[in-house]
């Protein structure tokens, strides 16, 4: 086995015995990087040229590669959100969530691709070009923490972070076949993160098993002054237990969404993991949820959008990033260089933004939306009331091809459909392996396989994810419950990012 | 269709975005699409809905207020092209 391939909780614990030393587990994963990269793409800078300096050698996180979406700030080092607007900016301070991990021991590998500030859900609506996913080559990671998730799924890395505002974590992760977390919004601080949604933000991590996510919680999940949304008092436990059960746990479907067709193979996952869950002596239930079904897509855009349009007035060329110098005057420069800089989803969502909270038009958009969102958070609160977690699909289809996105954007919203509401409502959602789909997932019948060996990587098929909800802070209880599915369904291995 | 291309491009102005004509055009349809699938709200009675809040920020909890020095100054600085000295100067606003 080479050391790239190592799980986070292995590669810790094999530095921790001196098995191998930090430099040989860097060299390894920068061979890994050299190999893969010009199929895979995952990467907007490369800080690898030399090992960095470890902060901490008697941190948790000693001596282990890591790598940031491109929205996360780091000091000195380019960070790009994808926008060509930012410039070659070099932020003057960390991102809070890096500076723990830093703080930890963690080693910066670079700075990876992501949809042009967190807007999108291919990885492909980036100013430095599409991430590709390693375990097809031809299709998309998902977005919009697309070259997070690669980067993991690729053995680039033991584990990532990314942000997740609609969703941007859960389906890349369910896409590249990695274990991915959002938060409950206020566990993770947001301090130093480029911001999209305020409200709907939140950073976490994705890894190669559920251990990994607790582990890189226990560093996360800490108060932080800097950011007044973050929550103190909640002393989270992620200490990893192999004696968590789910007997007598509640696990809901949502009755709204039985009748919403999923890819065969989607649908063949749900069916197992019920079995699974069952199995373990979990109990199925059904919730209604029927404000999410039918009002969620909008009401998160239009919140969304609108955040955004406020979000985004600071870029202006003034401070930072790209700039003109020849302008006839203030407004002249703004425009030249919000014109230039924006990419075309970008600018259509401002738009939007701009155009949802003017005077005359707030009540009707905005302020509804924030309405309808209150009676959202309030059907999951009822709904967590009658169970403890909800099971749903993370998208409705496997990963399509580059190049094949719906030309009706609002087609494509519609897709976020699973992942957006529990943004809205602030909860917590893990992403979590099923099985990978033999054969490509619209010529073949579903045939799912958990098993960890006997598949060669070309023949492996598409990853197939799936998610698990529940209330706010119940985070560590979420990944408990990760650890049982993990066991009973198999741990995805790392792609081939079309190495044979 | 409830805003046309002219409006749309006023909006655009509002957020200092000059588009070309192929972006207005999208950007018209864009949004217009989008108005159209908000119109749902109207199927729901929100007369008595308060506006969300997480129930946690309720609370509130303050911090003190501390003074923390940040001393990257520098680092501010070097990431401008408008500097002058120890300043970023901003461009005119008012004109002659």
């Amino acid at each position: 086995m080479e050391l790239y391939e190592l799980n986070l909780h292995d590669a810790i614990s094999g530095l921790k015995d001196k098995k191998f030393s930090a430099s040989e587990l860097f060299a390894s994963c920068k061979a890994r990087i050299d190999a893969l990269e010009p199929n895979v793409r995952a990467f907007i800078t490369r800080t690898d040229s030399t090992p960095q300096p470890c902060e901490n050698p008697e941190g948790l996180l000693a001596g282990i590669p890591t790598v940031l979406k491109d929205n996360l700030c780091t000091t000195g080092i380019r960070t790009t959100a994808a926008s060509k607007i930012l410039g070659g900016w070099r932020p003057p301070y960390d991102a809070t969530a890096w500076k723990y991990l830093r703080e930890s021991g963690a080693i910066l590998m670079g700075k990876v691709n992501m949809d042009e500030f967190a807007m999108g859900n291919t990885c492909g609506n980036s100013a430095f070009g599409p991430t590709h996913n390693p375990n097809d080559i031809s299709r998309v990671p998902g977005g919009s923490s697309g070259g997070s998730a690669a980067a993991v799924s690729a053995g680039y890395v033991p584990f990532s972070l990314g942000s997740d505002t609609g969703g941007s974590i859960r389906q890349p992760a369910s896409f590249c076949g990695v274990y991915g977390l959002k938060p409950t919004y206020g566990m993770v601080s947001r301090y130093g993160l480029i911001s999209y949604g305020s409200s709907l933000d939140q950073i976490g991590p994705f890894a190669r098993t559920v251990r990994d996510l607790q582990l890189v919680m226990s560093v996360l999940a800490q108060y932080d002054p800097m950011d007044s949304s973050c929550f103190r008092e909640k002393n989270p436990d992620f200490t990893h237990r192999e004696d968590v059960s789910l007997k007598g746990k509640r696990v809901a479907l949502v009755k709204e969404f039985q009748s919403f067709t999923l890819d065969a193979p989607i649908a063949e996952a749900m069916k197992k993991t019920r079995k699974v869950l069952e199995d373990e002596g979990a109990i199925i239930t059904e919730v209604s949820l029927p404000v999410v079904a039918k009002y969620a897509v909008a009401c998160y855009y239009a919140l969304a959008m609108s955040e955004a349009h406020t979000n985004l007035e600071r870029y202006d060329g003034v401070r930072l990033g790209y700039t003109v110098t020849d302008a006839a005057g203030v407004k002249e420069m703004f425009e030249e260089v919000r014109s230039y800089g924006f990419g075309s989803e970008v600018k259509s969502r401002i738009i939007a933004g701009t155009c949802l909270t003017e005077p005359s038009r707030c009540d009707e958009y905005y302020v509804a939306a924030t309405k309808v969102r209150t009676l959202i958070a309030q059907e999951f609160a009822r709904a967590f009331g009658e169970t403890d977690f909800i099971l749903q699909p993370v998208t409705p289809s496997l990963p399509h091809k580059i190049g094949e996105e719906d030309d009706d954007a609002m087609k494509g919203y519609e897709t976020d459909l699973y992942t957006l509401p529990v943004n809205l409502a602030g909860l917590p959602g893990l992403s979590f392996f099923t099985g990978y789909a033999l054969g490509q997932p619209s010529l073949t019948p579903p045939n799912l396989g958990g098993e960890q060996g006997g598949n060669p990587s070309a023949q492996r098929g598409l990853p197939v994810g799936l998610q698990l909800i529940g209330p706010r802070w119940s985070d560590p209880e979420l990944l408990n419950a990760g650890v049982i599915l993990e066991r009973n369904l198999g741990t995805p291995k790392i792609a081939n990012g079309g190495i044979d | 269709m409830k805003l046309d291309a002219h409006e749309v491009n006023e909006i655009a102005l509002e957020s200092r975005l000059v588009l070309t004509e192929q972006e207005l055009d999208n950007a018209t349809r864009y949004i217009n699409n989008f108005l159209d699938m908000l119109d749902s709200f109207k199927e729901l009675d929100l007369t008595n809905v308060e506006p969300f809040s997480f129930a946690e920020a309720l609370e509130c909890p303050l911090r003190e207020d501390t003074v923390i020095a940040f001393t990257n100054t520098q680092g501010i600085l070097d990431e401008s092209r408008h500097v002058d000295g120890a300043y970023v100067k901003v461009p005119r606003i008012i004109e002659e």
